[in-house]
């Protein structure tokens, strides 16, 4: 029974919720208040990007080692990071064999001629693309999408804004499973998925067209059940839970927030020119 | 104190032809009605209707009038209809909000679009998972459920708002005979238990046959016909209507018929 | 309503999450399963922009992105800075939805004619635009490898014979139009996603488009030019190709479904909505 599982006596936030719903997250740096948690890592996404050259990308890097360590994240890092690897060896074998203008010959084998130059660009860009990349793990790993929606919608962002993240966040398993069933479906008839590009390129419409119309269909169904349950009326939802925010907090974001602006502000006056 | 359609004719946007034509009826809290009729004859529009939801959220025009508990549907908000006239769909999954990760705070969704203080949200969500009997399923996640369950979470989540009346089109139609029979007799609850007026259309006529008092016949945007059930639903003419009879007269019509055969055989036999 | 809160009516905010799930997955299964050289990221967000207005389509395309980047599972990778170029493509779009771009036009005889030649036209304008481009072009950078050249020739020619055929066979003048604006919203696409591929990643992007990136630099252009020579080459086709997958969507929708959009009369058969 639900009411068996009661909290009691949590303050009035919680008062008649059961247990189950929506437990706060705890331990270090995840009980941290996810909108903190969302600041940081956009921070760290942007400083990476708009800082050129070493300083950046590392600035970024060892806050992230010093977080992932702090929220003790260690091996569920390790996924995001080779999700990278198509992008880094892209990266890495395009500047280092092709930068343009670049004549600072590593060696010379045949027709190819690494340079210097292209190899610093490639691992700096590298570096930008790792440092992004853990940002998101960070973030992901730390951070439901629904507490950072429920935290948002406790701030006073529209209804509209969290119905779309929220609805999006648990539409795209199921569209994903759906795909999954035509391809293998298409499959099972002789769709090639791994041939030649034209073969490829005629299993994208018996694909895309029971994907597409399959989720446009419920559109219309769906309006009429959020209408029927009030989902137009004016005012503010009524938020399920508060997740704890703190005065030092609060600071930091704003500190985030000023910080980030001014790096990218100076970064393309180029005053940063000075950094490594 | 009614929901009352007053001769409605409504057509829809950009149609000429009326779907449905001049249509009179009306519910009293705590009446079940049932609605039969063939495909396209016009029952799933009269649920909107009933419901308010047209031509609110769909547009298209309206003769008549429909007046539930004294307000009329077209000049009210779609969010203060809600509170009066629920509806629940065939199919259950998108009727879901899609953004709650457990059913009690699914059925919590449409407390909380209306401001409600937390405490009353908690009353009414525990409230509506009693009255179906589905306390159990609250903390379970809504994409992992039964086509049975999740149709009783769906209308659970419509309860929770309240309303005195309640349109149902075709509940079980996507259900499998498990799911139809715990939506049956969750409908039968309901209906007995509370005061809500019900408007069920069904093709299953076996549920109507157990739940609502008086049906009526929709035939090419009309009511053709109506009674109480147990008379309507044993007319000769609803084969006619496309509609298939409950299975008790069904058999009766059966044993009958096979009663007369045998009758004639040993009729035969009793030859000389 | 004002003209914001109207293109975010309860059915438009049902439909983006659709839109964005829809982006997601098939980009994710074109690109990275069937490993094809163009997106198809940007359907649900240029149906957004046409049934809904430019402000939806531009929050769809951007929000796509992000939530992509961010969504566990599926990894975005190097999407998210690319949510400037999905805001715009959305912005783009609402505005072919206020122009009516997607409505159906029958025609027949000469007018259709008129139609294929007019596509034809755009097509082969286009084509050479981007032939002529100094990213491929530039003489004082040479050695291109051939099958760039081959490669730009064979899909205007391929391109210029899908579109006609497709005017003529749905007897349907509206195919010029779709054609024009989804290689339009292709070149703005191109533009705007140049320079944060080369600003951002160092001018490539980890997906089978890197090679033509690769060929471009082979041949002498520098970060941002072989990243737009790329995107000039692969956008109008992926765009034009997702310009005419909404128009069969659109087509395909009943009346009564789009005229409830806030921009579905200007989809709907002319005469048909009320």
């Amino acid at each position: 029974m639900a009411s068996a599982a009661r909290v009691i006596g949590s303050g009035d936030t919680r008062a008649g919720l059961p247990a189950f719903v929506q437990p706060l997250p705890s331990g270090p740096y995840r009980s941290l208040n996810p909108t903190t948690k969302g600041v940081i890592a956009v921070s760290e996404a942007l400083v990476a990007f708009a800082v050129r050259g070493w300083s950046g990308p590392l600035a970024v890097l060892l806050a992230l080692a010093l977080t992932a360590a702090v929220a003790r994240l260690g091996r569920s890092l390790l996924p995001f990071l080779i999700a990278t690897v198509p992008i880094t060896a892209s990266i890495l074998l395009v500047n280092t064999f092709l930068f343009p203008g670049a004549t600072d010959r590593i060696v010379t084998i045949g027709p190819f001629a690494p340079t210097w130059t292209g190899l610093t660009a490639a691992v700096q860009a590298t570096l930008r693309v790792v440092a992004f990349a853990m940002s998101v793990a960070v973030l992901v790993l730390t951070t439901r999408p629904d507490e950072l929606v429920a935290d948002l919608e406790r701030r006073g962002a529209p209804r509209g804004v969290t119905f779309v993240i929220g609805a999006t966040v648990r539409t795209i398993p199921r569209v994903v499973q759906r795909a999954r069933e035509i391809t293998e479906a298409q499959r099972a008839r002789g769709l090639d998925t791994e041939g030649r590009v034209w073969r490829r390129v005629r299993g994208v419409l018996p694909l895309a067209a029971p994907l597409v119309f399959g989720s446009l269909n419920e559109v219309e169904e769906q309006t009429m059940a959020l209408e029927a349950r009030a989902f137009s009326a004016t005012g503010r939802r009524t938020p399920l839970r508060v997740f704890p925010d703190h005065v030092a907090q609060r600071a930091l974001r704003w500190m985030l927030a000023i910080g980030t602006t001014a790096l990218i502000i100076l970064s393309i006056a180029g005053a940063l020119a000075f950094l490594p | 104190m009614t929901l009352t359609l007053e001769a409605v004719t409504y057509r829809y946007p950009g149609t000429a032809r009326p779907a449905l034509a001049d249509i009179s009826l009306e519910i009293a809290p705590g009446a079940v009605l049932g609605l039969v009729g063939a495909n396209e004859a016009g029952k799933s529009t009269l649920c909107l209707l009933a419901a308010g939801l047209a031509p609110a959220t769909i547009g298209g025009r309206i003769e008549g009038r429909v007046v539930i508990d004294g307000l009329a549907t077209v000049a009210a908000r779609p969010s203060e209809l809600a509170q009066r006239c629920g509806i629940l769909f065939q199919n259950a999954e998108t009727q879901l909000s899609g953004t709650a990760a457990t059913v009690w705070e699914e059925v919590a969704f449409g407390p909380r679009n209306l401001s409600l203080s937390l405490a009353e949200i908690a009353e009414r969500t525990d409230w509506a998972l009693g009255i179906l009997g589905i306390e159990a399923l609250a903390p379970r996640e809504p994409g992992r459920l039964s086509g049975g369950q999740a149709q009783l979470v769906a209308l659970a989540a419509v309860l929770a708002m309240r309303p005195a009346y309640l349109v149902l089109d075709e509940p079980t139609s996507q259900l499998d005979p498990q799911g139809t029979k715990m939506v049956g007799s969750a409908l039968q609850r309901l209906a007995h238990d509370t005061g809500v007026g019900l408007l069920v259309v069904e093709h299953k006529t076996d549920l109507l046959a157990s739940i609502a008092e008086r049906c009526l016949v929709l035939a090419d945007g009309r009511i053709v016909g109506g009674g109480p059930s147990a008379e309507l639903l044993a007319d000769p003419r609803l084969d006619g209507w496309g509609v298939e009879p409950p299975s008790a007269v069904r058999i009766e019509r059966a044993a009958r018929s096979a009663g007369l055969a045998e009758a004639m055989l040993s009729a035969i036999a009793a030859l000389p | 309503m004002s003209w914001l809160s109207r293109q975010f009516s309860t059915r438009v905010l049902v439909l983006i999450p659709v839109a964005i799930a829809i982006n997601i997955v098939l980009g994710y299964t074109v690109q990275t399963v069937l490993k094809l050289p163009i997106y198809l990221d940007s359907i649900g967000t240029i149906l957004v922009g046409v049934l809904a207005g430019p402000i939806a389509g531009a929050a769809t395309g951007a929000a796509s992105n992000l939530i992509w980047q961010y969504a566990p599972g599926i990894g975005g990778g190097t999407i998210g800075p690319f949510a400037i170029t999905a805001a715009v493509i959305g912005l783009l779009a609402g505005l072919w939805g206020y122009l009516a771009v997607y409505r159906p036009r029958p025609a027949t005889g000469v007018r259709l004619w008129l139609a294929v030649v007019v596509g034809v036209a755009i097509i082969l304008l286009l084509a050479s635009r981007i032939y002529n481009n100094p990213a491929y072009t530039d003489p004082s950078i040479g050695g291109y490898p051939d099958w760039v050249f081959t490669a730009a020739i064979v899909i205007a020619v391929v391109a210029s014979v899908s579109v006609a055929s497709f005017i003529l066979i749905r007897r349907d003048a509206a195919g010029a139009w779709v054609a024009a604006a989804g290689a339009l919203t292709g070149i703005v696409a191109a533009v705007v996603s140049a320079p944060i591929a080369a600003y951002v990643f160092g001018g490539v992007t980890g997906s089978g488009t890197d090679l033509i990136v690769a060929a471009l630099r082979q041949g002498g252009s520098d970060v941002y030019n072989a990243s737009l020579g790329q995107g000039l080459f692969s956008d109008p086709i992926d765009k034009t190709i997702t310009s005419f997958v909404v128009f069969i969507i659109l087509a395909s929708l009943s009346d009564r479904v789009l005229a409830r959009f806030p921009l579905g009369e200007r989809i709907v058969r002319a005469g048909a909505a009320t």
